[in-house]
């Protein structure tokens, strides 16, 4: 639930090129040595993250000595505690239903503000542009008034449902569909093919690359996102993952065990990024989404 | 441009059937989007502005109270306080992560072996949340902790990262520039890439060292994208509290109390919404501050 104003100057992204500032064509070794000792670090508190999950409760460990047993106890260990059973499920419930939902409402949305001709459209798309410029934190406490009144405090829906007015989902759809040829749409036209089948047998399948691309970015801010589902889940149930981890540290829950739950936590978000990490860094390259 | 060019084409394309069907079918499409809008964008807009002029609890019981809590705001010391330990948090936070980001896009720009690999290490922080940051760097941090065991083998510390008040902000900072500088570096790197070869070329055959090729062609060539790049950092600065909630609490002794740690505090330990809103109201038009700075400042740079 980042919302930032991001309207990234156009790069025009030139063909890669050969690496510059050095002489030559070779590779330059010593660049190359110094960016592999950064991104090591870079990546070694996610290596300390998964020793200590993996170290045995009563052994010695991080800081003291490199493990020397390595165990899996204390990520089955907290599987078998129902709260972070509970905690997962009401993440995936909370990623999978907003990126379902999000994409399927900016779809439409995209495509009636960029096929559809109406008085006041651009006016409409731009007013919604414009909302990224209100950061979610000032509309923490109206956001909290009205679902709290509508009795969603602890509920799926008053969980999710203030999440999922997405603009820049919305522009990202209508650009794309902006820039697809007429010709296909026009061809569904002349076959006088009703609106929801050119939507679901022509708009959906075109925009596939765009609504993979969004729904990581959706996928991720759900599943990293913190304060709303802090102040809206207040019974241990609701609790999503980043809100149940942020809760363990005052209890009493050992370093190793700790780090598990945190691991656990991370796994969808590392295999999301490795599966689609083309799309991710591309996207964020062309457009300057957050 | 190109927009304008296809709707006119439609329009003169356009039967009288299709005039009625479009705005129909376009409201019928836009509904599920604009309801939620309307909902969750619009109205908590107002909400919020109204709110702030009223003293609502926990409850539901609230009176108008006028401009009451804007005066408040301006004489609370614990408000004054909060935002400037935000400023000072912005000040180093941003400075840290764009010459980060700014040092390994150049590094990543500069080598061909591997890089995919580094860029995707490098970015991997990214797609975790603040939560898991927190947690990881706080262990980290510990008086026992890797840092300070680290710092032991060298013969010195052990420091209290989070226990002092003069290192709370930076440590802070240093957290989240690791969860956060990828973003950045990714799109300084597209940046880089977009300079021409040729100019550096041309500025290698006439002398130019590698510092001087730096501040006079990649430097200005890069400004546009460096100032995206400061304004949505600063912005993040600005809403920073993840971190701050798992690691300090806010402390020590109101050390790293942001702006957006009293918003939470005021609505969900005081339950003073009205207030609280107030506090919303504030953040917003700092970051609309932030948000037209830069629009004057990207529009000045294409005009030129």
């Amino acid at each position: 639930m980042t919302a930032t104003m991001t309207t990234a100057p156009e790069s025009t992204t030139a063909p890669a090129g050969r690496a510059k500032g050095r002489r030559g064509n070779g590779q330059s070794w010593p660049l190359t040595a110094l960016l592999a000792v950064v991104s090591l670090i870079t990546v070694l508190p996610f290596f300390f993250m998964i020793l200590l999950a993996l170290t045995p409760s009563n052994a010695v460990g991080l800081p003291e000595q490199f493990p020397d047993s390595f165990t899996l106890d204390n990520i089955t260990r907290m599987f078998q505690a129902s709260g972070f059973v509970r905690w997962t499920t009401n993440t995936v419930i909370y990623s999978v239903v907003s990126v379902v939902i999000v994409l399927l409402t900016a779809a439409m949305a995209g495509y009636a503000l960029s096929r559809k001709r109406f008085p006041g459209r651009e006016a409409l798309l731009w007013s919604f542009v414009a909302t990224l410029m209100v950061p979610v934190q000032a509309m923490l406490i109206p956001y909290f008034v009205m679902i709290s009144n509508m009795g969603g405090v602890d509920t799926y829906w008053g969980l999710i449902v203030p999440t999922l007015a997405n603009a820049q989902a919305v522009f990202l759809m209508r650009q794309f569909i902006r820039d697809l040829p007429d010709e296909l749409f026009d061809a569904a036209k002349v076959d006088g093919a009703p609106e929801w089948r050119v939507f679901f047998q022509v708009v959906l399948p075109l925009t596939k690359p765009i609504l993979a691309t969004l729904g990581i970015f959706v996928f991720l801010w759900h599943w990293n996102d913190f304060l709303w589902p802090l102040v809206i889940a207040q019974s241990d149930d609701m609790r999503t993952l980043t809100v149940g981890l942020a809760s363990l540290r005052s209890a009493n829950v050992s370093t190793p065990e700790l780090m598990a739950s945190a691991f656990i936590s991370v796994v969808p978000c590392i295999l999301v990024f490795f599966v689609l990490q083309r799309y991710l860094v591309n996207s964020i390259t062309m457009t300057g989404m957050k | 441009m190109t927009d304008q060019v296809r709707t006119d084409r439609r329009r003169t394309h356009a039967s009288w059937r299709q005039r009625f069907h479009d705005p129909i079918s376009a409201l019928i499409f836009l509904l599920p989007m604009l309801t939620l809008f309307i909902l969750f964008r619009f109205l908590p807009v107002f909400g919020s502005v109204g709110l702030s002029f009223t003293n609502y609890k926990i409850g539901g019981s609230w009176d108008v109270i006028g401009a009451e809590n804007y005066s408040r705001m301006f004489s609370d010391q614990v408000f004054l306080d909060s935002l400037w330990t935000t400023l000072l948090y912005a000040a180093i936070y941003v400075p840290m992560t764009v010459i980060v980001a700014l040092a390994t896009a150049m590094l990543l720009n500069s080598v061909l072996w591997g890089r995919a690999v580094f860029r995707g290490a490098l970015f991997l922080p990214y797609v975790t949340s603040f939560v898991l940051a927190g947690l990881i760097w706080r262990w980290m941090y510990e008086i026992d902790g890797m840092i300070n065991s680290i710092l032991g083998w060298l013969g010195t510390g052990p420091v209290g990262f989070l226990q002092e008040t003069s290192l709370v902000l930076p440590s802070l900072a240093v957290v989240s520039s690791w969860k956060g500088f990828g973003y950045s570096m990714l799109i300084l790197f597209a940046g880089l890439k977009s300079i021409p070869t040729s100019y550096l070329e041309a500025a290698r055959v006439d002398g130019a060292n590698a510092w001087q090729r730096f501040r006079m062609i990649v430097l200005p060539l890069l400004r546009p994208v460096m100032f995206f790049v400061v304004v949505i950092e600063t912005i993040a600065a600005f809403q920073v509290f993840d971190t701050i909630y798992v690691m300090t609490g806010g402390g020590p002794t109101r050390a790293s109390y942001t702006l957006v740690y009293a918003l939470y505090d005021q609505g969900f330990q005081f339950f003073d919404f009205g207030y609280a809103a107030t506090l919303g109201v504030a953040l917003f038009l700092i970051i609309l501050v932030i948000s037209l700075i830069q629009r004057r400042f990207l529009d000045r740079e294409s005009d030129a």
